[in-house]
């Protein structure tokens, strides 16, 4: 069953590696666009999924990836290289300093916190002369599509053999402790604190290094573009949606709701946001641990699993 | 001297309005424990209501208001008791999850029906307003201000006063004590979210006459009612007034002193600093 898994795991990867050999144009631009928000879900799932701290704010890490690599290749020549290590240090760096006093903050105190935060960030960066104000920065254009999609699925990659990481060291039985009892956690020697920030710290950096990419391939950002706080609402939708908490969940999520919102988007314009908004709520009351829950149980409890579910928390 | 006392008319004026639109809110987190992320879109759909109301039938937003809160209550009437209720009692990362999905539907088919173009709610004497000395009062945001205190007093002697007021703090401290004197729980809590959404609405219709209005404007007020609720604490509408105070003053100063596009770094930056230092707000009792 492990060894199927994991050879299914595999063949995925590999057909997706291939996509760009037989894919259209289309195809590919959509795969990139897929791939990046399958990072952002993965991202946010280890603060979110692991840590159990509902971050809102995860778009400002991707809006510093950008300006990592705007400031980076136009005001000072470097190469893209540079630009997505610079944004990863600024997400770190952020991370680090806001999240140290933010993630003090428990539940509905650390959520709006992050919102609160995410909402500043543009009109902060709108007056940083080095990131063009409220004008934007263009950065030199690369025509190379196959490129953009190999990084993309490499850094998706990555960040998932991270959470895989996660599941099984020390260092995420601590995150997974802290969101089963933060304070249990803590009497049982779990440096809270400093596991939280480190969580927060990679969340935020793989977030940045999907910035980065994505503003290298769309070659313009503006604050109101890369600090878009409508990125939360779906690396959250499609975490929850997957499975938070769940290693492949969180990437199943935003390749299903990606493809379907793409594909009402053809058929009625901007539908996809309607749709994002009905998919959290259905999914919030029949599946609140997403799919992955959903295909566990549903094998021996069929449809009542969501009447369960509809039952559970009601008054 | 003038300016800055010009600037400190303004922002009382704002601030007023302010409290109106966190009374919902805080009124539903206190009671009902969900903080309603969705809150900020009702507002939006409450101005939008009112405009309607203006443009199309002639109803003053003033006169108005009242039919725009009775609309409104009865939309959040259905939808605690409908969708809601079901997940009252879930973790709190659900209940944050689903308003969450509410907001982004509502702000949709906000744009879907009512496009995404400003529109402000004009009365014939929207531009009029009251000098005193050098000082110049807008008429409008007066009276916003004025139906404002009345409603913070309103909803003060009405949580104190009245059998449902008593019911609804009852219910707030105790739910299971509440529901053995009788209390219906099931009915109470989509009254109260009703009562919440009817604010809302209400502060829609006064916003929509001082400001303009978009699809859009949701998220933004609902961060600044959460900033007020946690300056003014969760016990007490008079709270949550001074905590529209606060916000208000200090949105016009940092305008004034920093530049116009800090007025939301700044309310933002103080939520913060407060969530930091006091995370059971300035005013409220420990959490």
């Amino acid at each position: 069953m492990r060894v199927l898994r994991i050879g299914l795991i595999l063949a995925v990867t590999v057909v997706l590696a291939a996509l760009p050999l037989f894919g259209s144009d289309v195809l590919i631009q959509f795969g990139i666009n897929t791939l990046l928000l399958a990072v952002l879900a993965q991202g946010w799932n280890i603060i979110g999924g692991y840590t159990g701290y509902a971050s809102f704010g995860n778009s400002v890490f991707y809006g510093l990836g950008s300006y990592g690599v705007g400031i980076a290749m136009v005001q000072w020549n470097l190469p893209f290289a540079a630009g997505l290590i610079l944004g990863g240090v600024l997400a770190i760096a952020f991370a680090f300093l806001l999240g140290i006093p933010v993630l003090r903050l428990k539940g509905h105190y650390f959520a709006i916190a992050t919102l609160a935060l995410a909402q500043v960030m543009s009109a902060i960066v709108s007056n940083v002369s080095i990131a063009g104000q409220n004008i934007g920065l263009v950065l030199p254009p690369l025509n190379n599509d196959y490129l953009f999609y190999e990084l993309s699925l490499g850094l998706l990659i990555i960040a998932t053999l991270t959470v895989a990481w996660l599941t099984r060291s020390r260092f995420g039985f601590g995150l997974i402790a802290i969101r089963e009892n933060e304070e249990g956690a803590a009497v049982m020697g779990v440096n809270t604190t400093l596991y939280k920030v480190l969580a927060f710290a990679l969340s935020g950096l793989f977030t940045a290094l999907a910035g980065g990419i994505h503003a290298y391939w769309i070659t313009f950002i503006d604050p109101e573009s890369a600090f878009d706080i409508s990125l939360n609402v779906k690396m959250i939708i499609m975490t929850v949606f997957g499975g938070p908490g769940t290693l492949i969940g969180p990437v199943f999520g935003a390749f299903v709701l990606s493809a379907i919102s793409e594909v009402l988007s053809s058929e009625v314009t901007n539908v996809a946001g309607l749709f994002f908004g009905v998919v959290v709520v259905a999914a919030v009351v029949l599946m609140p641990r997403g799919i992955a829950d959903v295909m566990r149980h549903f094998r021996s409890s069929g449809w009542r699993y969501f009447i369960e579910n509809l039952r559970a928390h009601r008054i | 001297m003038d300016l800055l006392a010009q600037v400190l008319i303004n922002g009382v004026l704002l601030g007023g309005l302010y409290a109106v639109m966190a009374l919902g809110l805080a009124l539903v987190w206190g009671v009902l424990n969900i903080v309603n992320l969705a809150h900020g879109a009702f507002i939006m759909l409450g101005a939008y209501l009112a405009w309607y109301f203006y443009a199309y039938l002639g109803i003053d937003p003033f006169i108005g208001l009242p039919l725009t809160a009775i609309v409104m209550f009865c939309l959040g009437y259905v939808m605690q008791r409908s969708l809601l209720n079901l997940i009252v009692r879930a973790p709190m990362f659900n209940t944050l999850l689903i308003t969450f999905g509410l907001e982004v539907v509502l702000t949709y088919l906000a744009q879907l029906f009512f496009s995404a173009d400003f529109r402000t709610i004009n009365p014939p004497y929207a531009g009029n307003s009251i000098a005193i000395g050098p000082l110049v009062v807008p008429l409008v945001r007066l009276m916003a201000f004025a139906v404002a205190l009345v409603l913070t007093l309103g909803m003060w002697l009405f949580l104190l006063h009245t059998k449902l007021g008593r019911a609804i703090r009852a219910t707030a401290q105790n739910l299971v004590a509440a529901r053995l004197y009788g209390v219906a729980p099931r009915h109470l809590y989509a009254v109260t979210f009703g009562i919440g959404i009817g604010l809302a609405g209400a502060a829609g219709s006064l916003y929509g006459t001082v400001s303009q209005i978009n699809p859009y404007i949701g998220a933004t007020l609902t961060a600044k009612c959460f900033a007020i609720s946690i300056i003014g604490g969760l016990d007490n509408p008079l709270g949550v007034l001074v905590g529209g105070l606060v916000l208000g003053i200090i949105e016009s100063l940092t305008v004034l002193y920093v530049g116009a596009t800090f007025g939301d770094v700044a309310s933002f930056g103080i939520l913060v600093l407060v969530l930091v230092i006091r995370p059971s707000g300035l005013l409220g009792k420990t959490a």
